[in-house]
Order: C-alpha cells, then structure tokens, then sequence
C-alpha cells in the first residue's frame, strides 16, 4: 500500500509552551494537539464515483501520479505553491473530502491554461477533470462560492439571455458586483464609462478612444451598449439550453 | 532556445473558402481584429463567409458551470457553418477555437453526447450535424492557405526594424487533444497523438506568427517560453493578483529581450495585456512599457494600408508611437 499523504503536524494544531515543567522534566516547546492516525479509514469513494459521471471527470483513473501536471503548472510555479493539481487528483480519489476542503481557497485559481493537460503523458484531461471535482465539492457544499465561479455565472447568464455578450456590459457589470459604484444613465440605466467610483484605471483607459477622436469606435461601442448584440431566433434554443442546464443543476449550487 | 526548427511548407487542404466564426468580442471592443484579419484574407486571395446568426461560444466560462449547455453553444455554431455548405471553420480567437475544437473533440470521440446534441438541437429548430465541421484558428490557415512567399511577394512597406515578440497565449496550441497539434519531442507517434492534424502548428514552440511576420520584414525576438505563458485568460477581471503577475512577467521578458512591439492574436489576450501593462505603469512597475497591436494589423500596414485602415487607433496601448518612430506607420 502507498504512504498516503496527510501532513500530520498543523499550524493550527500546534501548541507552543515557552516553559513547561512536568513532574521535574522539562517539556517546553511545540507539542502537537491531536496526533492523528498515520491510517486513513475515512475513505469516501462516493465523491469519485461523483466525479467519474462528470462528462468530464471519465480520464481521472488513468491518471499515475508522475505530477507532470503539477511541474507545468503556472499557478503553482509562479503564484502559489499549494496549487497542486497531482495532488488534488489523488486526494479526490481517496476521497479525502476534509483535506480538499482545506485547500478550497487556492482550489479555484486555475487559468485554464492546459499545460498540463497538454503534457499529461497519460491522456488525463487535467483541467478538465479538476473543474470537475470543484463542481462535485460545490454539490456537497464544502466549498464556498468563489471569484471565479461568480464570473462564470455572470458570463453564462449574458449568453443564456441573448446569445451573444458584450464586452462593456460584461467589464462594468462585473465591477458593479465588486462593490464600486456605477454611475448610470437615468433614463436607459446604462453604465457611463468615466463617472462614477469606477477604478482609476479603468477611466483613464475608457477616456483613451475620447482622446484619440476615435469617433467611429465609440459610435460603435456605445450602440452595443444601448441595444445588445443579439442572435435571432434565440428564443426556442434558449428553451432547450434552459432545459439542460436544469437537468445539470447548474442554478441550485 | 535551442530548438532546430525545420519549419512546414505551407500545405492547404484547409480551403480558400472557409466558414468565419469571428466571435462576440470581434464585433465590439476588437473590432480592428476583425477589421484587419478582413484586409489580410482579402489581399492573400482568401475567403472569409461570415456564418449568419451565431451565438457566442461560451469562451472558458460557461464550460466551468455547465457541460451540456457549452456543447450544445458550440454545436449550434457548428450545425450553422454545416447549413452554409462548410467544412472547415476559421476563428480568430483562441477562446473560439478552443471551445469550437473542444466540442469537436467531444462530438467525435463520445457517440453518446453526438447523439444527445443531436436531438437537442433538433428541439431547438436546428439542422442536427451529420457531419462535424473542423475549426482552425486563422493563424493556421493563414499559414498554410497562403504562406511566408505569398505574404513576402504581396509586402510593399516591410516592417523593416520591427522588432516583434509574437505572443500566441495558451489555447493556440494546447491542449493536443483539441488542437491536435503536432510535437518536436518525439510525442508525435499515431499512439501518442491520435488525433494530431498535419497542418497543426509546433506545440511547445509554435512559430507560424514568426513565420509571417518574418516574411512581412519583421524580425522575431526570442522570448520563450513567454511566448506561449498564460495571460490570466478566464480569469482577467476574477482573479486580477493572478493576473497582474502573469501579465508583468511576459511583458518585462519581451522588453527585456528588446522587443518593440508585442503582437498578439488573440482579443482577450491582447486586452488583457493592455489592460494590466496600463495598471502596472500606474504603479510604477519597470520594464512593461510594451504597446500590443494584433498581427494582422502588423500584416495589413506591411500589405500598404494605413494605420487608420487597420484601426491601430483601438489599441489601447498606443503602438502607433513606436510604429512612427520607425517609419512603419
């Protein structure tokens, strides 16, 4: 049998004793609260049974573990360490729902680049499959809505309504739910670019096509904005879109 | 790097005719993308047929929420491209093509989700697909429909001094099993690469911008493996740390290799990259002073069109400081 990993020694349950004496001995230092048991019996192969009726999650059996994934890995290398997605492969298979539920907040930080998809030499669909097991943890609600996930939404509601998106209304949007405050037109309730509590940033790059005279540009985009892009005849597929992502679950989690 | 590169000779076989899935962003905010890949095609004798009445494609969003529903997105597109009298569909975007190439994947290899997406889209008043439509990305068949001679021999202002750090992003050449790219590495067996396509670019060293701009009198800085280093994608206005750092070290690594200019194709890269070199310059950041310009619009000022004709006036980066500087524009 393989030496599952499970850090034993935790932050958390660390306890520091600057000056401990028990019965004449000195015991000062960092003593761990609870040992846990080196042996895992609180499989639940339930959660990969989850993951494996995933459309997606079908290649994670094949995966053995070489961690070329993890190497490739941008969001490991160059932002945070504990992104792992070897790691959190093999914790989905032993169903160690606790410990993927640890990592949650740096669980979601995947670009989607698919390097490592792209370099699994066997075939697992890695990005794929992660997406899939974060969908499975936010079905059993260990894990909280996260950025990404809200984005997500909020594109797929711009497209389930029209059938196409527009890029102004998707960026301010996205910075109203942030928190800033939008100033908005009072009569069609549109967002005005340069107004407002909107970042500085984000002014100074709207004032740019001002600037340059790009007339036509912001004729252009400020028509989008008034009447949104739409696909005709949309109604009808809308129906049946509607109708499979009922079936998936995708408004209840 | 020290790769021996032996470049493909162009190759065809794609079509001068193709199906053109331009995408939601090409008709807004990167509609000099649009413009430019328009110029490219019409001056290298090639054909683009707008496909009528498209939806979006659901990007790298909609396929995180929900699997059927971004099949479905995408097999529409498709059914429609089919309805035209098409085989072969061009994106310009990487998120297109992804999703486009990723549907096709699926639809190929799974006979289940072919045969659900089928009556799915029969209930939603569609044409079902009897056959699946190819998608490729324009870069792709720019390459191989025309080629560096053909883009050489219709130049008549060569970007002569140009220094171009040619940016491809992520999804142009990943994963194989979507863009059914080929490998240097001895990756590229029949076992290995099932579905690896003949006119697919180089995966971990892709070079068919390089090539073209190189025939247009560009030089190409070297800057993997930035080249292909992700920009934050789907995660640009989500996750902005993430994305501020990745955006920082392909920016200062094309700089610091004396690039001029960074070409991209790609609209969600490229603005993302102009965004955040906009909000590193506010803080102050050194070396990310790079403006971005599409490599169509690079093509089309090279083919003898103004800079007004390619739009260089839409980057938000300000490229025509640099191109003027050099007497390119």
């Amino acid at each position: 049998m393989a030496i599952h990993e499970r850090s034993l020694v935790e932050p958390e349950r660390v306890l520091r004793k600057e000056r401990l004496v028990i019965d004449g001995v000195d015991v000062s230092g960092d003593w761990n609260l609870i040992i846990l048991p080196r042996v895992i019996n609180d499989y639940d192969l339930s959660f990969l049974d989850e993951v494996l009726q995933q459309p997606e999650g079908k290649t994670i059996l094949q995966c053995y573990q070489c961690s070329y994934c993890t190497a490739s890995c941008p969001v490991h290398n160059y932002w945070d360490e504990r992104y792992n997605p070897r790691h959190f492969i093999h914790l989905a298979r032993l169903g160690l729902i606790d410990e993927l539920q640890k990592r949650a907040d740096v669980m979601w930080r995947c670009v989607s680049c698919h390097k490592c998809t792209h370099r699994c030499p066997k075939g697992v669909l890695v990005e794929e499959v992660l997406k899939a097991i974060l969908r499975v943890m936010a079905k059993r609600g260990v894990i909280e809505e996260y950025p990404s996930k809200k984005f997500d939404k909020f594109f797929l509601e711009s497209v389930y309504e029209y059938g196409r998106i527009e890029d102004g209304e998707l960026l301010f949007g996205w910075i109203e739910k942030q928190g800033y405050e939008v100033v908005k037109d009072p009569i069609l309730k549109k967002p005005i670019p340069f107004m407002g509590g909107v970042p500085e940033w984000l002014k100074q790059l709207a004032m740019k096509p001002i600037k340059n005279l790009n007339i036509d540009f912001l004729i252009l985009n400020a028509k989008h904005m008034l009447f949104h892009p739409k696909t005709k005849d949309w109604n009808r597929f809308k129906q049946v879109l509607r109708k499979v992502m009922d079936e998936e679950g995708v408004y209840a989690h | 790097m020290a790769v021996a590169k032996v470049r493909k000779p162009p190759m065809g076989g794609i079509g001068k005719r193709v199906a053109y899935y331009p995408g939601c962003s090409l008709e807004g905010a990167a509609r000099a993308y649009d413009v430019s890949v328009r110029i490219v095609a019409k001056e290298l004798g090639l054909e683009l047929d707008y496909i009528e009445d498209y939806n979006c494609c659901g990007a790298m969003e909609t396929k995180n929420v929900t699997f059927w529903g971004t099949m479905l997105l995408n097999a529409r597109n498709m059914s429609l491209a089919r309805r035209q009298g098409h085989n072969a569909i061009v994106a310009p975007c990487n998120g297109c093509s992804f999703s486009l190439q990723r549907a096709e994947y699926f639809l190929e290899t799974d006979k289940n989700v072919l045969e659900r997406i089928n009556s799915l889209l029969r209930e939603g008043g569609v044409d079902p697909l009897t056959e699946i439509p190819h998608t490729y990305h324009v870069l792709e068949w720019f390459y191989h429909e025309a080629g560096p001679e053909k883009v050489k021999e219709k130049t008549k202002k060569p970007l002569r001094g140009l220094k171009v750090a040619n940016y491809y992003g992520c999804l142009y050449t990943r994963p194989h099993f979507y863009s059914r790219t080929y490998s240097h590495g001895g990756g590229n067996e029949e076992g290995a690469r099932p579905r690896m396509r003949e006119t697919a670019d180089d995966d971990e060293h892709p070079y068919y911008m390089d090539a073209l701009l190189e025939a247009a009198g560009a030089t190409s800085v070297d800057f993997e493996p930035m080249h292909t280093q992700c920009c934050g994608g789907p995660h640009s206005l989500s996750d902005e740390q993430v994305s501020e750092k990745f955006v920082m070290m392909i920016l200062q690594n094309a700089k610091r290799n004396g690039a001029d200019i960074i070409a991209t194709e790609c609209p969600l890269c490229h603005a993302s990259l102009e965004m955040y070199r906009h909000r590193l310059m506010m803080k102050g950041v050194p070396d990310v002073d790079l403006p971005a310009a599409y490599f169509t619009q690079l093509l089309g000022l090279a083919f003898g069109y103004s800079a007004n004709d390619v739009k260089l006036k839409d980057n938000l980066s300000d490229p025509l400081l640099v191109l003027k500087r050099l007497g390119l524009a």
